[in-house]
């Protein structure tokens, strides 16, 4: 009741302050208000959202949708793109902790069945979907006049973008629900292996299509340099940030939290100034931590339960108020086709991806729920695409735009759910490994707080 | 046993590197090592105040040299300094907290102190510039009021185990001193923000929509800070009410100081944990968020030819105001003479700045940033003359001292 009572009186303030009086003189005036009332209130409804055993994500993002500026108006337009400022930190620290949650001791005798579940799953959608696309080409509202190659092309264009998963809402929703077992680990092994194979197909496709159109000559070895610069790069990058921060947590300590986010925002912001990709980089460096230089104590655990609850309710309320629903109005008919096609081809390559690795269990065949989710990535590469290619571009940001709007709200529902059904929700809280004992350290861990 | 005029709030209060060098009276040669052996957030102790080194760092890094804090880069950091200027106003409006006769009769006596050194500097100040025919953007009493509410901060330096009566009652009343500067301050800004012609009573009726605005967040805060179900949720609740102090009042062109203070003055006069729970929160931030603010405001400063003609008489008016003020409220006391309360308040602190800051917020290109200059040059020289003036522990007190002083 106090709680819903604080909400009233948070989202009262707000919208008599927004609707009373006119924006400021400029964006950033308005940024503070945006940031402590998504602060609050999307946290509040987060919790209303765990209570009912939904993702809290899809709290944050609903809020976000309603209060954003196609919805409830509380957060204007210029408000909601301000909220983007912590997407950078966000990711990286997402992906931080998606790495710090990837014990090499523990998944080395399921690797391999991992890495080749996933590519399985992924190099069936793939091809799959460019089949499809390249079948239906003359009815998609893109460039219906293209030549043969020229369509070849596009479809594996537009199937790159289509396949793509989100490793944030992934990650997300492990960390928030404290789940830990075979589901999440394959869910996440899969959705990091699909990031790391789509940067490679997107440049390979966008490269094919500026060739095919007569915008570019075929620049291979420019390609794979680029390609290996920013893959092995960000991974080299990484491995030297996080070993950085496993000195500094070992031999000093203090102030984790803010040296945390700090090393986000590093490997963030270098990293992209250097055309590396942060996810992978800040994966790397939760590997090089978790892995080769172990925190002692719960310094590290603590930091990323302080400093991710905040920077994961901003970044999600802003997704959704974000979330451009007018183009789901405008585009949905053609946007549900392709999502239940693309919901098809995850569920067929789940089940030949269980074959061929010769995984069989319950949770290997609840793959597919995990990932069904799209976000950040797919619309980074949708702009990519519009910006590169005006016109058609364009419009196939606009058919991605529809797909994130429909796969956010409902991908980390279906996880959640997948989770709770294999029944590892909570678990990170009841299993922590004991430190090794090269760390001299003899008892385990204090479990962390929900 | 917890010391009565315990000092809370000055850049955090009580902090290890505080307590470890804190006399202001060290030879060099013995305070340069001690220095060095201190390991510390911010490398270094109050014996020299945080805006001797970090505004000119602010200067250097600005874009009148390095240019690592731009124009745009100050644009984006606009919403953290909201936020800065609301957590400050938190700190005085938690220094508040009225435990006894003595306490109300320390604030009565803050309350006379800076109003009276208020009303010193702004007639002052409004003579000058009338005299001079300085031409000005804003209105000259607007400017004058301004600068008078600069000039009313003021900060005693560090209350230790050792420190005797006369610094404890100083620094009581420097807490609460800046009460008042802010409340009047909350009206100025409103005048300020205002585009058309300001008029008295709408600056009135801003001043009392921001304290609202502050007081509906607050109640929101606290029915919420004892109820998170973890640490996390907690610090979410709690930045994000700081944040949203800040932000409403930097969305309404109002003062986040005074919505800031309305905030920690409710906190602290509600029942419940909120007040604690606010202090041990924001004593993880404020070290960053002090430091950005001096660091923006020393980048924001630009050398006019107002600002220097503004800052002479500003040190010159703040000193004898400080000291005529300080001199009538000490009657109000019994443990200090009237010589010496003025002279322990003659160090400005940081508030003074953070108000110029929010008034450069609102009217830089008409007048703002000269009066943030000016104040900016006024605080450094301040933060000098206390060095020279302010009695510190080593010094004997005087007969009169010894007589009216009573014990702690």
């Amino acid at each position: 009741m106090n709680r819903l009572l604080a909400l009233l009186l948070v989202v009262g303030v707000t919208y008599l302050i927004t609707s009373r009086v006119p924006p400021p003189g400029f964006a950033a005036r308005g940024t503070g208000l945006a940031l402590g009332f998504t602060l609050i209130a999307a946290a509040l409804a987060g919790e209303i959202f765990g209570r009912l055993r939904l993702p809290r994500i899809t709290g944050y993002l609903l809020f976000g949708m309603l209060c954003g500026p196609y919805l409830g108006e509380i957060i204007n337009s210029a408000m909601a793109r301000e909220l983007q400022f912590v997407n950078g930190v966000a990711i990286a620290l997402i992906a931080f902790v998606a790495g710090t949650e990837f014990n090499l001791q523990r998944l080395r005798p399921r690797l391999r069945a991992m890495l080749e579940m996933g590519a399985v799953i992924i190099l069936l959608m793939w091809i799959g979907l460019w089949a499809v696309y390249w079948a239906a080409w003359p009815w998609l509202p893109l460039v219906p006049e293209a030549d043969a190659l020229q369509r070849l092309a596009l479809s594996a264009l537009l199937s790159t973008v289509t396949v793509t998963f989100s490793p944030t809402v992934t990650i997300a929703v492990i960390a928030e629900s404290r789940a830990r077992g075979p589901l999440a680990e394959l869910v996440l092994a899969v959705v990091i292996l699909g990031d790391l194979m789509l940067i490679v197909l997107f440049t390979l496709s966008s490269e094919a299509v500026r060739w095919s159109l007569g915008e570019a000559p075929l620049a291979g070895a420019g390609i794979v340099s680029g390609l290996a610069w920013e893959i092995f790069g960000s991974l080299a990058f990484g491995a030297l940030v996080g070993s950085i921060f496993a000195l500094y947590l070992r031999g000093v300590g203090r102030e984790v939290t803010v040296v945390l986010l700090g090393v986000c925002a590093l490997l963030s912001q270098l990293g992209s100034a250097l055309h590396f990709e942060p996810l992978l980089a800040a994966l790397a460096a939760g590997l090089v931590v978790e892995n080769i230089a172990p925190p002692q104590g719960d310094a590290l655990r603590d930091a990323v339960e302080r400093g991710a609850l905040p920077v994961l309710v901003i970044f999600f309320a802003a997704a959704g108020a974000n979330l451009h629903l007018a183009a789901l109005a405008e585009i949905g008919l053609l946007a549900i086709g392709v999502s239940a096609l693309r919901l098809a081809f995850i569920r067929l390559g789940t089940h030949l991806g269980c074959r061929a690795a010769g995984l069989d269990s319950p949770q290997a065949r609840m793959v597919w729920m995990g990932l069904v989710s799209q976000a950040g990535v797919t619309l980074g590469l949708a702009i990519l695409v519009a910006s590169e290619f005006p016109g058609w571009g364009e419009q196939l940001a606009t058919l991605t735009v529809a797909l994130i709007a429909l796969h956010e709200m409902v991908g980390p529902i279906l996880f959640r759910s997948a989770l709770a059904r294999a029944g590892e929700i909570g678990k990170m809280d009841e299993h922590v490994p004991a430190p090794r004992a090269r760390d001299g350290a003899g008892e385990a861990e204090a479990p962390a707080q929900a | 046993m917890p010391r009565p005029f315990e000092k809370s709030r000055e850049i955090g209060g009580p902090d290890p590197i505080d307590v470890g060098v804190s006399d202001r009276r060290l030879p060099l040669r013995a305070l340069v090592p001690r220095l060095l052996r201190r390991r510390a957030a911010l490398g270094l102790a109050p014996a020299i105040a945080p805006a001797v080194i970090f505004v000119p760092l602010g200067v250097l890094m600005g874009p009148a040299f390095l240019g690592l804090l731009s124009p745009d880069v100050l644009v984006h950091l606009d919403a953290v300094v909201s936020v800065g200027l609301a957590a400050l106003g938190v700190f005085v409006g938690m220094a508040l907290k009225l435990q006894s006769a003595r306490d109300r009769a320390l604030l009565g006596a803050g309350c006379v102190e800076s109003s009276l050194t208020i009303a010193f500097v702004t007639g002052a100040v409004w003579y000058l510039l009338t005299k001079w025919g300085m031409p000005l953007t804003l209105p000259v009493p607007l400017v004058a009021l301004t600068l008078g509410i600069c000039a009313a901060a003021s900060s005693a330096g560090l209350v230790e185990a050792s420190s005797d009566v006369r610094h404890r009652t100083a620094t009581r009343i420097a807490d609460l001193d800046d009460a008042l500067p802010i409340l009047v301050g909350g009206a100025v800004v409103a005048l300020v923000a205002s585009t058309d012609a300001p008029r008295v009573s709408d600056a009135l009726v801003w001043t009392g929509r921001t304290c609202l605005v502050g007081l509906t967040i607050a109640v929101a805060g606290w029915l919420l800070f004892e109820r998170a179900h973890s640490d996390a949720e907690r610090g979410v609740f709690i930045i994000g009410t700081l944040v949203l102090l800040g932000g409403s009042a930097a969305y309404l062109s109002a003062s986040p100081l005074l919505s800031g203070m309305t905030a920690g003055l409710f906190w602290t006069w509600t029942p419940g944990r909120a007040e604690q729970m606010v202090r041990e929160s924001l004593r993880k931030f404020q070290h960053p968020l002090i430091v950005l603010l001096l660091l923006v405001a020393g980048a924001s400063c630009r050398p006019t030819v107002a600002a220097v003609w503004l800052f002479a008489p500003l040190v010159l008016f703040r000193l004898a105001g400080k000291l005529a003020g300080g001199w009538v409220a000490a009657r109000l006391l019994e443990e200090v003479t009237p010589g010496d309360l003025g002279t322990y308040l003659v160090a400005p602190g940081l508030l003074g700045i953070a108000f110029a800051l929010n008034v450069d917020q609102w009217a830089g290109a008409r007048g703002g940033t000269d009066i943030l200059t000016a104040t900016v040059a006024a605080t450094l020289a301040g933060e000098a003359l206390a060095m020279l003036l302010v009695p510190t522990k080593g010094d004997a007190p005087t007969e009169a001292t010894r007589t009216e002083a009573t014990p702690a």
